[in-house]
């Protein structure tokens, strides 16, 4: 026998992952039940080292036995805070990336990188922004499943009510995905159209290297419109989450008169398209320039403030809803 | 071999309960652990040494077994003795094993008839 037997082994690897004050009890209680089932599998004809290494075999991992002893779970997170746990990170996932990711977009955007730049920025931003995201999230349920909750208390997790069901998805929130895609899509291409500009027009052969807007809006203008654009996404997605109401729609109001107000000013003060560029088209185009510059204003406002009454009409339809039914 | 699994399952869950009420009547009279185990299995009460001995710890922690070193033999061994609380909830347990098992027996004869 050598000087240190299986059991030996065995119990020192238990005891070592419980607190001191428990270590003892738990070595003895181990030897005399590790000591009992060997000696029943001698009576049985088997070899004592036979016996012994069948006797651990039957007791399992030591690091579980531990733990159980102790009564510390052997999970990451447990049923207690799994809920909790899953709705916080699909909710960080949800807000905060886009948000983070669209901030690195309009940061590499701003200092002027190429596109192929940009999209590696923003795909590597947003996959070490998630594993952020889910790595502290877990880290802090993982600590709060060993933290133990004082008597009587559940911990931090809510108390589930039935005013917490979620409401049914009526046939507006499909249609709401619709027009969530929609927008989405429409301001990706006006963001990147209103950044890419800068660089030309390919199609348009006067203006294939020129810049259509003054750069001079860059220093301010061009960034404000971007963000805007950001905004109107958040705000695509809100209506999408909650259908429209009061609040949004006014919300849309702001939005609409932040797009339309500078923008018509810019124009009308003569900053917003660049004055190369404008030449290079050979504006205004004999009479025609007349007659379509304010046909384009009153098209502009119109739009704006169809679409700013669409957003009271919607919000005045699903209040109806609500109260009808 | 999945209705076998089932089963087992089933039965396992059926007599969870009642090894904590073999314990605790058993150990009206102390004994160690293997003891118990060994009585347990010839009663044809089926326990496994890694369900019952966490089991007795943890109704020593609720206060209703207690325990104490026996080292007369060489090997110390832990005894385990049934408190009177222990007593009290084996009573209570025991009471409602009849209930449930009149009213079963009550149930099986609807049947029958």
């Amino acid at each position: 026998m050598t000087a240190n037997t299986l059991t030996d082994r065995y119990v020192w690897a238990a005891a070592r992952s419980v607190p001191e004050a428990q270590r003892d009890e738990l070595e003895r209680e181990l030897r005399e039940r590790i000591g009992d089932a060997s000696d029943a599998l001698v009576e049985q004809g088997r070899t004592p080292a036979d016996a012994e290494h069948a006797a651990l075999t039957a007791l399992g991992d030591p690091a579980a036995l531990a733990a159980e002893y102790v009564g510390r779970p052997l999970q990451l997170i447990g049923p207690r805070y799994f809920l909790v746990w899953w709705r916080l990170l699909k909710f960080l996932l949800a807000v905060v990336l886009p948000i983070a990711v669209a901030a690195v977009t309009l940061g590499q955007l701003l200092s002027g990188a190429d596109v192929d730049e940009v999209i590696g920025s923003a795909v590597a931003g947003a996959f070490s922004i998630a594993v952020h995201l889910g790595f502290w999230t877990t880290l802090v349920f993982a600590i709060l499943e060993r933290t133990p909750a004082a008597a009587g208390q559940r911990g931090i997790d809510l108390e589930w009510k039935p005013e917490m069901l979620p409401q049914i998805a009526e046939d507006g929130r499909t249609n709401r995905l619709v027009d969530l895609v929609a927008s989405l899509v429409l301001l990706g291409i006006f963001g990147v159209l209103l950044v890419m500009q800068q660089f030309g027009l390919p199609w348009v052969d006067a203006l294939s290297s020129m810049p259509l807007l003054d750069p001079a809006l860059w220093s301010f203008w061009l960034p404000y419109f971007l963000v805007l654009i950001v905004l109107e996404a958040a705000f695509a997605v809100a209506v999408y989450l909650r259908g429209w109401t009061w609040g949004l729609a006014g919300a849309n109001l702001v939005l609409g008169a932040a797009w339309v107000v500078p923008g018509l000013w810019l124009y009308a003060t003569g900053q917003l398209f660049n004055p190369a560029a404008l030449e290079a088209v050979g504006w205004p185009w004999g009479d025609a320039g007349e007659v379509i510059a304010p046909i384009a204003v009153v098209v502009v406002i119109a739009g704006a403030a169809w679409d700013v009454i669409e957003g009271f009409i919607k919000a005045a339809r699903s209040q109806q809803r609500i109260t009808a039914a | 071999m999945n209705t076998d699994e089932t089963t087992a399952g089933h039965l396992q869950e059926l007599r969870r309960g009642t090894v904590v009420l073999a314990c605790l009547v058993r150990l009206r009279t102390p004994d160690y652990g293997y003891a118990l185990l060994e009585s347990l299995n010839a009663l044809g009460i089926l326990v496994d040494a890694n369900t019952l001995y966490p089991l007795l710890r943890r109704l020593e922690k609720q206060g209703l077994l207690t325990s104490e070193w026996n080292t007369d033999e060489a090997r110390p061994r832990k005894f385990y003795r049934t408190s009177p609380t222990g007593v009290e909830l084996a009573d209570t347990l025991m009471t409602d094993w009849r209930r449930i098992d009149d009213a079963l027996a009550g149930l099986t004869d609807g049947d029958e008839s």
